[in-house]
């Protein structure tokens, strides 16, 4: 079986602010193929961009703090390096793009002093050698004229050009894996569609991986591999593309699709989720997704009455099951549990894992993390553009 | 760039203009007039034909009862190199080039020029001398506090530096000067002048007389006695600067641009020496023609406390005594020191920021 | 075994719930109130702020700290209370100022705005019957007690703790000069032969009526400026930042130098006229900060909703756009009154201004006499209080920057 190229395994990430200590990641468990690109999909401050930080170790270490799990990139522990091999992975073996290319480019140096710079750290080349290198790169990506446009400062450059030559710079030495922390949305939907295009275009010519995070549905039908969604620090389901936009599984996934308008249809109001995401102070106990849930609204409306509250929500419920009593005193068995006990990943179907105790095969799958070597190619084609089908 | 600075330069005139004038008027409003004080302590005010005769003096030499406008206006025609040229009774005679005069002062019957000549080295020694020295100690200890954020360095400081601020220039010196300065506690540090007595007899650099004495010589003289003023005068200031490299510093650091530079391994400290740095300089630049003109309102209270002639010195005397000349001169010449910093600045603000440009 | 409540899972019939499932949201709190909990949580605006209320409290009470007068007094049998006679309006319209604002202060029921305005009424009041009534004598002769005591005429007399006036210059005592501290000069003698704890303690009443009047001018002055500038434009804007900017580059103290002399012919005025001079030309930054806020203000919709609706001027500027552009001013309020109380330290220390009473810039030049003769408790201690007071201050501005910016807070 072949190897994945970024293994991650329970991953945990801990941050301490003046309100207590947060945990915007939870035990974050998924794998990348060589040559795959997955997309981590979910509302802002679920904690895609913290996992994709984490991975290149970039969080600041006070406030920041690694939990616990493991981060392995073909086989080495990303997470036991000194920070000094770690600098050797960093720009190498994985590269990252972030969202604003704004200023995430320094506007005091030349494009050319930056991306040679990227090049210096990491090969033994003369600068002379290096600037060719730099023209070549900028040639990838799609920059006419790269002799001159090594000369000239970022902020003489538009947002979309920008971005490419984050692009050249990331894949200057030729990492594995890129890294990229929503790269389009900060951009025209025209200079969107080019850049996503670029990306698929180099992915093919180097057999790179892409972890890609994003919030649009849109990006993901048309670039993923394999999806990853993400709620509130955890990862609640996980699956092909084609699958999870064909049978989205996690009641917060299905959410997700019924709020995207569909052409042709007629309805008066949106669909959206009921409720708000929380803030990582204040997670809910058990499945975090419980509150907004519409299967746990329909569970507690088939009770006839309540017995008292001694605990709100969101207070620390004790993991064990919390019984829910009917008037009847019939104990709800599924419904405490979504209250009390949080739900891992496990494989309720083949190649597709969500974490949901409604969900059919739930109790029977043992709790595994999700290994996925999928690539769109294998689909048929008729599963692929029903997949886009969905979002036109 | 060249139009931009020629453009700045011209627009000082009005500036300058406006400023003497202003200065002008509140000299004229306070009691006595102009030269009013000046008048008073040569015995004008009092009444006789001695006082007459003096009252009759300063009239026909420094035109003190004339209206105001005519004042100014023959002020203005002294200082610039284009105008009547007068003769020794006052009248005027051809116009063309002359040479420009500052005047001369009521209180001490001495050509301005020579006076500021005299003070202006002075001062401009003091602040340039200080200058680099708060630079300096601001840049190290801001990095230093940033990049050790939270620990024992930075509490220290974040304490230290408010308090250093806050120190009342006055209350440093004359502190500095009690307890390390005088007769009575440790004498390391002389309390006044720039020189000693006996400065013009002393050879320029350190030396060995031939009954093996050292001998201080000119320059560490000046030295010895300039250290506890320029200390004075950098305490405040290095405090200010401190303060702003380390906030600077510190946003630069989580800055975008600076989590990429990581991204692509770049180590930390060339993160903070290489990018960060060099975007702070930026911040640097602008804050220092504000911290010029509070240099030299600083070193009016130094003179004072030190007795050392620089300009301010001469300055707050010009005021007392309301002299007209020496008052005017002052104006224009800070005026001038402080126009040109900001311009400077802004020349210092273009080659350090690739993103502006005057053109 | 915890039993949970099941109704709280299900939301109510409306489709469009409430959205504060799972979430538990603050009690509303005012922006004043947030803000002020927020500068005072930290320690060093805590200990600013307590000193600052130490001198309060000095130059309120400074008439019952430190005086010739005895409190009590017994001569030919009858008590008298010289000390009663002798308080100025000023005097009593401090106390009676502190007393109203102490009671008030502990009326929580009523609002604030009422409790402000009746303070304010409570002072003019009382200003107005002090000056009228209140009537010190105008010789005032301070070795009499200390004769009649010697002497027998004075039975008894009760003295505050520091039995000596500033103004007394002990001429019943030969050479007190620049003596260093005793017990009965706690801290020294000044050169004017008069007790230096006692000078010490009415300078505090010049220290903070200069930093709060001349910073309220200069905020006044400085926003009606920078409002007009910013709201008006044009060549409102050009002629006024000509007009900061000449302001600005003359060298600041050859300007207060030449505004200095007016107070030589005016002596008793003299601290009222520093008080608004200083405030003028400090007007000047917080009219840029003005600017700066109204310029960008000007473009908000709720400005264009103002003017839609036909508001008048002042009403656009002064009640909709400057509670929204005050930020800059606040924070620099509290540096300002430091650097206010600097200014007029300075001059005083230059040998110009306040002539009749001491400030600590005067006492404090009085530490490097003739010949190099040097007297440390004149350095120490004034210049001891001008430093914690400047320091104080800074310190709550400082806290109040951290407050009021956010981002600047999560930086540091």
């Amino acid at each position: 079986m072949p190897q994945p190229l970024l293994e991650l395994k329970d991953l945990s990430v801990g941050f301490d602010t003046e309100r207590g200590q947060i945990r915007p990641v939870a035990e974050v468990s998924f794998s990348i193929y060589p040559g795959q690109t997955v997309a981590l999909v979910g509302e802002s401050g679920c904690g895609k961009s913290v996992t994709a930080l984490s991975i290149l170790r970039l969080i600041p270490q006070p406030p920041g703090r690694i939990l616990g799990g493991q981060v392995l990139l073909e086989g080495q522990d990303l997470l036991k390096l000194s920070e000094r091999d770690m600098r050797g992975v960093r720009g190498k073996d994985i590269a990252m793009i972030f969202q604003e290319p704004m200023t995430s480019l320094n506007p005091v140096y030349t494009i050319g002093d930056q991306i040679i710079e990227a090049v210096t750290l990491h090969q033994h080349v003369s600068t002379r050698e290096a600037r060719d290198i730099a023209e070549r790169s900028l040639n990838d990506v799609g920059i006419s004229d790269p002799h001159r446009r090594l000369q000239e400062y970022p902020h003489q450059m538009s947002g979309g050009m920008r971005q490419r030559v984050m692009i050249a710079m990331a894949l200057s030495c030729q990492p594995k894996l890129l890294i990229a922390d929503e790269p389009t949305t900060a951009l025209d939907v025209t200079i969107q569609a080019q850049i996503l295009e670029l990306l698929r275009k180099l992915q093919r010519e180097r057999g790179m991986s892409i972890l890609l995070i994003t919030h649009d549905l849109g990006v993901v039908a048309e670039n993923a591999d394999t999806v990853g969604v993400m709620y509130a620090s955890r990862v609640v389901e996980f699956a092909t593309v084609e699958e999870l936009f064909d049978h989205p599984k996690h009641p917060y996934t299905e959410g997700l699709f019924r709020s995207i308008p569909k052409l042709g249809q007629h309805a008066k109001r949106l669909e959206t989720i009921s409720g708000m995401v929380p803030a990582p102070t204040r997670f809910p106990s058990g499945c975090k997704f419980h509150p907004r849930c519409p299967r746990t609204r329909k569970m507690a409306e088939s009770i006839k009455a309540a017995q008292p509250v001694s605990m709100p929500p969101g207070s620390n419920v004790p993991l064990e099951t919390t019984p829910i009593r009917d008037a009847d005193g019939d104990i709800f068995d599924v419904l405490s549990k979504c209250v009390g006990v949080e739900p891992t990943l496990r494989e309720v179907k083949p190649s597709h894992w969500a974490s949901c105790h409604v969900l059919e095969n739930y109790e029977k799958s043992p709790p595994t993390a999700p290994h996925l070597e999928h690539r769109r190619e294998d689909a048929t084609n008729g599963a692929s553009s029903d997949a886009q089908e969905v979002i036109r | 760039m060249l139009t931009y600075i020629l453009r700045r330069l011209l627009l000082m005139i009005p500036t300058l203009l406006g400023m003497t004038a202003l200065v002008f008027c509140v000299m004229a409003m306070s009691p006595g007039g102009i030269g009013g004080a000046a008048l008073a302590a040569a015995g004008g005010n009092v009444r006789g034909a001695e006082a007459a005769r003096i009252r009759a003096y300063y009239e026909k030499r420094y035109h003190i009862n004339s209206p105001l406008i005519v004042q100014y206006g023959r002020w203005l025609n002294e200082i610039s190199p284009i105008g009547w040229r007068e003769d020794d009774d006052g009248n005027f005679t051809t116009f063309g080039f002359k040479s420009p005069s500052l005047g001369e002062s009521m209180e001490r019957h001495r050509p301005v020029g020579d006076l500021i000549a005299e003070s202006l080295p002075i001062t401009l020694l003091l602040n340039f001398i200080t200058i680099p020295i708060i630079y300096a100690i601001g840049v190290w200890t801001g990095i230093r506090a940033a990049r050790h954020r939270g620990g024992a360095f930075d509490s220290i400081f974040g304490f230290t530096q408010l308090a250093a601020w806050s120190m009342p220039t006055i209350w440093l010196g004359v502190m500095l000067i009690t307890f390390l300065a005088s007769n009575q506690y440790l004498h390391w540090f002389p309390a006044a002048g720039l020189n000693e007595m006996t400065a013009s007899q002393m050879k320029f650099l350190p030396f060995f007389d031939p009954a093996h004495h050292w001998h201080r010589g000119w320059v560490l003289d000046v030295c010895w006695h300039i250290m506890l003023p320029v200390a004075c005068l950098s305490f405040g200031a290095s405090a200010f600067l401190t303060k702003l490299v380390r906030g600077s510093v510190l946003e630069n650091l989580g800055a975008d641009y600076a989590r990429t530079a990581r991204a692509k391994g770049v180590a930390e400290n060339v993160v903070l020496y290489r990018h960060v740095f060099r975007n702070s300089l930026i911040a640097l630049i602008t804050v220092a023609a504000a911290i010029l003109p509070s240099l030299l309102a600083g070193s009016v209270i130094i003179e004072t406390i030190f007795s050392i002639p620089g300009m301010g010195q001469l300055g707050v005397e010009g005021a007392r005594f309301q002299d007209r000349e020496v008052i005017l001169a002052v104006t224009l010449i800070g005026g001038i020191i402080t126009l040109v910093s900001m311009l400077l600045r802004d020349i210092f603000y273009v080659l350090a920021d690739p993103r502006v440009s005057y053109d | 075994m915890t039993e949970i409540n099941v109704s709280t899972l299900t939301p109510p019939a409306d489709p469009y719930p409430a959205p504060n499932a799972g979430n538990v949201v603050d009690a509303p709190v005012s922006f004043t109130r947030k803000v002020l909990r927020l500068t005072f949580e930290r320690i060093g605006a805590q200990l600013g702020l307590f000193w600052i209320v130490l001198i309060m409290v000095l130059a309120v009470f400074a008439p019952l700290l430190a005086n010739s007068h005895p409190l009590a007094m017994k001569s030919n049998g009858q008590w008298s209370s010289p000390l009663a006679r002798a308080l100025t309006p000023t005097d009593v319209t401090l106390l009676i100022a502190s007393f109203a604002a102490l009671v008030l202060w502990r009326l929580k029921r009523i609002r604030l705005a009422t409790r402000v305005w009746t303070f304010i009424g409570i002072i003019i009041v009382a200003a107005v019957v002090s000056c009228v009534t209140v009537k010190p004598p105008l010789v005032q002769v301070y070795d009499t007690y200390r004769n009649g005591l010697v002497s027998g005429e004075i039975s008894k007399a009760i003295f505050v703790p520091i039995h000596y006036s500033p103004d007394d210059h002990q001429r019943d005592v030969e050479d007190a000069r620049l003596k260093p501290p005793t017990l009965a000069h706690p801290m020294g003698t000044t050169a004017d032969s008069a007790d230096l704890a006692s000078n010490m303690i009415y300078a505090t009443r010049i220290a903070i009526s200069i930093g709060f009047v001349a910073t309220s001018v200069a905020i006044v002055m400085g926003v009606i400026m920078g409002g007009l500038m910013g709201y008006l434009g044009g060549w409102v804007d050009l002629i006024g930042m000509r007009l900061v900017e000449i302001c600005e580059s003359i060298p600041t103290l050859v300007l207060l130098l030449a505004f200095v002399s007016m107070f030589q012919n005016h002596p008793d005025q003299a601290l009222y006229i520093m008080m608004v001079v200083i405030g003028a030309l400090s007007s000047f930054s917080y009219a840029e900060f003005v600017r700066a806020e109204f310029l960008s203000l000007r473009d908000r919709d709720f400005v264009h909703a103002a003017q839609a609706g036909g508001l008048p001027l002042w009403s656009i500027l002064f009640k909709h756009m400057l509670p929204n552009g005050m930020s800059p001013v606040i924070v620099n309020a509290s540096f300002g009154v430091a650097g206010a109380i600097l200014i007029e330290t300075t001059l005083s220390f230059l040998g110009i201004g306040l002539q009749n009473e001491s400030s600590w810039g005067s006492l404090l030049e009085q530490a490097l006499g003739a010949g190099g003769n040097v007297f440390w408790w004149l350095a120490v201690y004034p210049g001891l209080a001008i430093f914690l007071t400047v320091l104080a201050y800074n310190l709550i501005g400082e806290a109040l920057r951290d407050a009021l910016d956010p981002r600047l807070n999560k930086m540091a």
